[in-house]
């Protein structure tokens, strides 16, 4: 064997070891750095992304109307396109007030993000937000729209943060049923996507007496998650042999989040 | 040579970015679009040994600091360096039918390549498994480490016929003459 075979060889076995053995805080520092000098290029590519999305959304609209009115096609089309556009805008006006009203409802302090990425990993569910530490963001804090509960800090950069999405195995929920004493915990399956969110609640008690549409909320223990975020509802409901599962219907549409905030602390 | 080395770097770290933009393909159960194993498999199979090293242990540490939550102790940083390497080795094994510079073999290459994507994502899986200790099973699962394979049975002829001449362009001609 070739001298400088041998060498890249030792080189690259030390180089393994040393990033397997750094401490998982400055994994998620370097993480964070990472996210932090590719920033830019997130927020590039999901104001592309967006604008993409407007045109393909407008071209749709265009479509129908063009369906509905084909003999008045040719007068129109100009006051189509623009009704198009305000369409888009309204509903952008709408979803912002949404927000707005939920952010002065909410009795914890929130801080408003948008979401630049969507990493789809196949075994991993994150997505990438325009908030980092400058903003106050730390890790473990918790992620929420107006509809529900969407995940946690993992990482931060200065202007970025990356959070784990409760559609992701790892991300385990305590969790109470409204209505209920039934509490256990949720977490998604490695099946799971943002696309196709496989929610699953386990440590059920075995006679718990659930029934499709009950209110999924968060119940506070460990910390992370203050209680009563709304999770989703329960899908279906069955005994196995030491406990109670239950599937959920996540309230957050984890595929198209655009706008989310961050707990920042109870006011 | 360290030029071309230096590109399919830079192209397995825009690839990363790109792929974050590309939605599953939700008629294959949501198997992701992988660009990245094809330009690392080319890479194994051109460059010497050394440069399929480093090109090993970047795009390892990249696929797990950008993609994997570093927040989880069940599939640390640095763990995919050793997830690539496996097939790795495997493609540059292969180099001797890379070097003799024929479409049909290079074309081989590529699909042989598009056949050792999925055991990244198996590999990937067995590991969650084994550190979760819960083997999840279902078709969806199946279809998450098989499809980005088939998809990439299609991308990899086509990376493969895209960077030989981005190499020549570089100067970078493993096993050919010089052209004066």
């Amino acid at each position: 064997m070739k001298s400088s075979t041998i060498t890249a060889i030792a080189i690259f076995a030390v180089l393994v070891v040393l990033v397997l053995l750094l401490p998982r805080a400055t994994k998620q520092q370097l993480q964070g750095t990472l996210f932090q000098w590719i920033s830019p290029v997130l927020r590039t590519g999901a104001s592309v992304q967006q604008e993409l999305g407007g045109v393909r959304g407008g071209l749709k609209r265009l479509d129908e109307l063009e369906r509905e009115n084909q003999e008045l096609k040719l007068e129109n089309e100009q006051l189509r396109a623009t009704n198009s556009l305000l369409n888009n805008l309204e509903a952008e006006v709408n979803r912002l007030n949404r927000a707005l009203g939920f952010r002065e409802q909410s009795p914890f302090k929130l801080l408003p993000a948008r979401v630049i990425s969507r990493e789809s990993a196949t075994w991993w569910n994150t997505c990438t937000i325009s908030r980092g530490s400058k903003d106050g963001i730390a890790t473990d804090m918790a992620v929420v729209t107006e509809s529900g509960l969407v995940g946690k800090v993992t990482t931060v950069g200065r202007d970025v943060a990356v959070v784990l999405l409760i559609s992701d195995e790892s991300l385990r929920v305590s969790i109470s049923i409204e209505g209920t004493q039934e509490q256990g915990i949720v977490s998604g399956t490695r099946a799971s996507s943002s696309y196709a969110p496989d929610l699953r609640i386990r440590f059920l008690s075995k006679t718990a007496n659930l029934t499709p549409g009950m209110k999924v909320l968060t119940a506070g223990a460990g910390g992370v998650f203050p209680s009563g975020l709304f999770i989703g509802t329960v899908k279906d409901y069955s005994a196995k042999e030491l406990e109670g599962v239950a599937s959920v219907m996540p309230a957050v549409d984890l595929a198209n989040l655009q706008d989310v905030f961050v707990i920042l602390r109870q006011r | 040579m360290i030029r071309f080395f230096l590109s399919l770097a830079a192209l397995i770290f825009g690839s990363f970015l790109f792929q974050l933009y590309l939605p599953p393909v939700l008629l294959l159960k949501g198997a992701a679009i992988l660009f990245v194993p094809a330009i690392y498999f080319y890479g194994c199979v051109s460059l010497p040994f050394p440069l399929m090293l480093a090109l090993t242990f970047f795009t390892g540490l990249l696929n797990d600091l950008l993609l994997v939550p570093q927040a989880n102790v069940d599939y640390p940083a640095g763990v995919s360096t050793l997830v690539y390497l496996g097939p790795g080795l495997i493609m540059h094994g292969l180099k001797p039918l890379f070097l003799k510079h024929r479409w049909e073999l290079h074309w081989l290459l590529a699909e042989i390549g598009a056949v050792l994507t999925p055991f990244l994502l198996l590999a990937q899986y067995a590991i969650l498994s084994i550190e979760r200790t819960e083997f999840f099973y279902s078709d969806v699962i199946v279809w998450r480490i098989l499809g980005p394979g088939l998809i990439s049975l299609v991308i990899a002829p086509c990376v493969f016929f895209i960077l030989t001449p981005l190499s020549h362009m570089l100067g970078y001609r493993p096993g050919l003459r010089l052209a004066r």
